[in-house]
């Protein structure tokens, strides 16, 4: 619970962070940008439910992060570069699924930790 | 730790070695487990905050996007330009409003200044005539001596309305100025102007065209002759491109007040 309320605080601390260092993303980079923040919120996401699991592998969490952000960019990229720009399309599909079904595991192991199920 | 009483102390030595030693591994991967596990959570938290830092620039980038032109409908579009061209129209009349009234400002303006100078000319002009100024111009200068004292008050009365008649514009005797409240008398033989005593020789300047001014005093029957006629008289009369006459003193009116709008 006292780790999950850390993770927020995190969280919380990166959004103020933006505010306060008025930092935008160029127009040109924008869909490049919201598919690896796509990718990153997976991966987090995947990260809270291994420590639910009470699964701590580091280095899968990092690696993990790090590759589908850069290999969602670059599905972006590619698409651009071959004129099928819809191809973010595939990457938003794919990392929305794996958000949903991540959350509703942090939701059924929430329940289990706390006795609701 | 329960151990059966019949196994031989050395074999009791043996197992408790090994369960000290599985005790030590145990706490071992407890420290390695909860190590990996504040690792873990860190990459985590730091994950997170890059997660929300870039979340918030998107937005703001979203944001400068969607307010940029080409994020606008056709429709959009078009209502955008006919506002700008509405706008744009206005101004452009009101900068051909602007212009007409600079243009109507400077105008008057320049009506203005005409008046003024014409004005100020006038007052120039009147002023002379007033001897409330000094002027200068051609004229003549005209010496006259007079060593026995015979001429008369009306002698110089009669001097100045011939140079009057000649079209003179100021006059001054012996560096005074006659103005048109001047008068001539004689006191104890001596001739005054304004109560001023003239004494021969009299220097007479006299503004106007000279060779109009010469006449009026030296034709055939005029004042030089009839002054050269007196005992002692002397008439001289040169004309000069530039001469002076002094300002005349200023004198206030008492009795005479003008007559404003009289109708």
């Amino acid at each position: 619970m006292l780790s999950l309320l850390a993770l927020l605080l995190a969280l919380a601390l990166g959004i103020l962070l933006g505010l306060l260092t008025n930092v935008s993303v160029p127009v040109g980079l924008l869909t490049y940008i919201g598919v690896a923040v796509l990718a990153a919120i997976d991966a987090c996401l995947g990260g809270v439910k291994a420590s639910l699991e009470r699964n701590f592998q580091d280095n899968a969490f990092i690696s993990g992060f790090i590759t589908n952000t850069l290999m969602a960019a670059f599905i972006v990229f590619v698409g651009d570069r071959i004129g099928v720009r819809e191809l973010y399309l595939a990457a938003v599909v794919a990392f929305g699924t794996r958000i949903f079904r991540h959350l509703g595991d942090v939701r059924r192991l929430l329940f289990d930790r706390w006795g609701w199920g | 730790m329960t151990t059966p009483e019949r196994i031989p102390p050395r074999d009791r030595l043996m197992h408790l070695r090994d369960e000290s030693v599985k005790a030590m591994r145990a706490s071992e991967q407890l420290v390695e487990r909860s190590f990996n596990e504040a690792r873990f959570m860190a990459s985590l938290a730091i994950g997170l905050a890059l997660v929300g830092f870039l979340l918030v620039a998107q937005m703001r980038g979203q944001a400068t996007f969607s307010s940029s032109l080409e994020r606008q409908s056709d429709q959009n579009l078009a209502i955008i330009i006919e506002q700008l061209t509405g706008e744009n129209n206005m101004l452009r009349s009101e900068v051909a409003r602007l212009q007409m009234r600079l243009l109507e400002a400077g105008q008057a303006s320049e009506d203005r200044t005409r008046v003024l100078n014409e004005a100020t000319r006038e007052l120039h002009s009147v002023a002379v005539i007033a001897g409330l100024e000094a002027a200068s111009g051609p004229g003549i200068a005209v010496t006259v001596e007079d060593p026995d004292h015979v001429l008369l008050a009306q002698d110089f009365v009669r001097l100045i309305n011939d140079l009057r008649s000649g079209g003179a514009e100021a006059i001054a005797i012996n560096h005074k100025r006659v103005s048109a409240t001047s008068g001539f008398e004689v006191s104890r033989g001596h001739p005054t102007l304004d109560g001023t005593v003239l004494a021969s020789p009299y220097e007479i300047v006299a503004l106007g065209q000279p060779g109009n001014l010469a006449q009026s005093l030296t034709m055939p029957g005029g004042l030089k002759s009839t002054w050269t006629t007196f005992p002692g008289v002397t008439v001289a009369v040169t004309e000069e491109n530039i001469l002076t006459v002094p300002a005349a003193d200023i004198r206030e009116f008492v009795a005479g007040t003008p007559v404003e709008d009289a109708q």
